[in-house]
């Protein structure tokens, strides 16, 4: 990959919290040392995440109510395109990655070969069931598109995705609870736009594996995507 | 007729007339009027003549009117739950509007957006093209 010099200040990192005191204000100054905007969308929390985030230099928004995290996502997308980002990344506070590592996500969409990036594991990286769908889904959505369903997206990401401005501008998240990876890939190739995994490193943390993923959340995902198309 | 019959095509008469009182106020939207008062109209004709719903269940081919009445009660439960789900996720995402419309009021105060935009240092001019197919080159 090769380097491009990033205007910083044009890059808005959005971070959605829900009780994450523990852990966001490390995350908030890792954050900092690169990025002039960091963006902590307090979804509700009861503990002292929103002070913690504030205190570590971070701009926090502050939702009243806990409203989920594709919710929150979407609280610091339309902020940060309200304030002229040009790029944005969108991470979870419990980082299975190196905060260095967003560079190498915004490397190809500063570059223009995308518009979009999604961080998937380093170890189990070869062209993903992920990414093949994606592109058969390109052409399943045209054609879905044009007869009023919304194409289905296979699960996405590790948790770190970048955007230009142009495909930020093309998520709207309306899956509140916690369904958000699908969803951005669902939009951003549904708009025609192209997007790209970069391998990142893994870095697995207790804390990680305890919060987790249940593979009950695919039924639960694949449950609200169908009702979601019957109750607009 | 019965004394329990007469108390039960009471009850439903008395809730034909609420409901049609609700629609002439305009509180209840038209359908739900037309619904309800069906609903009591067949309560009330079921209890008065039990054997016509009987007789209903024979023409559809369903044994008994207690049967029918069984069916009936599932399938408009089933539709009853769908509506109050879509409601549901109508009012989740009315809610989720609000509480992002309030955060964004709330940090717009703390800085709002021009302000932010002028105090980054910049040594491009800022051009913006909300069509912007391709992002720019960045050097």
């Amino acid at each position: 990959m090769r380097p491009v010099a990033l205007d910083q200040a044009r890059v808005f990192i959005i971070v959605a919290a829900f009780n994450e005191a523990a852990s966001i204000g490390d995350l908030v100054r890792d954050l900092m040392e690169q990025y002039a905007h960091v963006v902590v969308v307090d979804d509700g929390s009861t503990d002292e995440t929103a002070e913690l985030a504030t205190e570590a230099g971070a701009l926090v928004l502050s939702h009243l109510i806990n409203r989920g995290q594709g919710a929150a996502l979407q609280t610091g997308i339309t902020y940060a395109l309200a304030h002229s980002a040009d790029y944005i990344v969108t991470l979870d506070v419990d980082g299975q990655y190196d905060v260095k590592d967003i560079a190498l996500l915004l490397g190809p969409i500063s570059d223009g070969t995308v518009h979009a990036t999604l961080g998937v594991r380093a170890s189990d990286h070869k062209p993903s069931v992920r990414m093949r769908l994606a592109s058969t889904l390109r052409a399943i959505g045209k054609l879905a598109g044009r007869l009023g369903l919304r194409p289905p997206v296979p699960a996405a990401h590790n948790g770190l995705c970048a955007f230009s401005r142009h495909a930020a501008q093309m998520i709207d998240l309306k899956l509140d609870r916690m369904t958000h990876g699908s969803e951005i890939v669902q939009q951003i190739v549904a708009g025609g736009l192209n997007l790209q995994e970069i391998p990142v490193r893994v870095r697995v943390s207790d804390y990680a594996l305890r919060k987790g993923q249940r593979s009950s959340h695919a039924l639960r995902v694949a449950f609200q995507y169908i009702m979601a198309r019957f109750t607009r | 007729m019965s004394a329990l019959q007469t108390f039960i095509v009471l009850l439903f008469v008395t809730l034909a007339v609420l409901t049609l009182a609700a629609g002439l106020r305009g509180t209840a939207p038209k359908r739900v009027v037309a619904a309800g008062l069906l609903l009591w109209t067949f309560g009330a004709i079921a209890t008065i003549w039990p054997h016509t719903v009987a007789d209903l269940a024979h023409a559809l081919g369903v044994g008994r009117g207690a049967d029918l009445l069984l069916y009936m009660t599932t399938l408009s439960l089933a539709v009853v739950c769908f509506y109050m789900y879509a409601r549901f996720r109508r009012v989740e995402r009315q809610l989720t509007l609000l509480v992002r419309r309030l955060a964004m009021d709330a940090a717009i105060e703390k800085s709002p957006p021009q302000l932010m935009r002028s105090s980054i240092p910049s040594s491009e001019p800022v051009r913006r093209s909300e069509s912007g197919a391709s992002p720019r080159l960045l050097t």
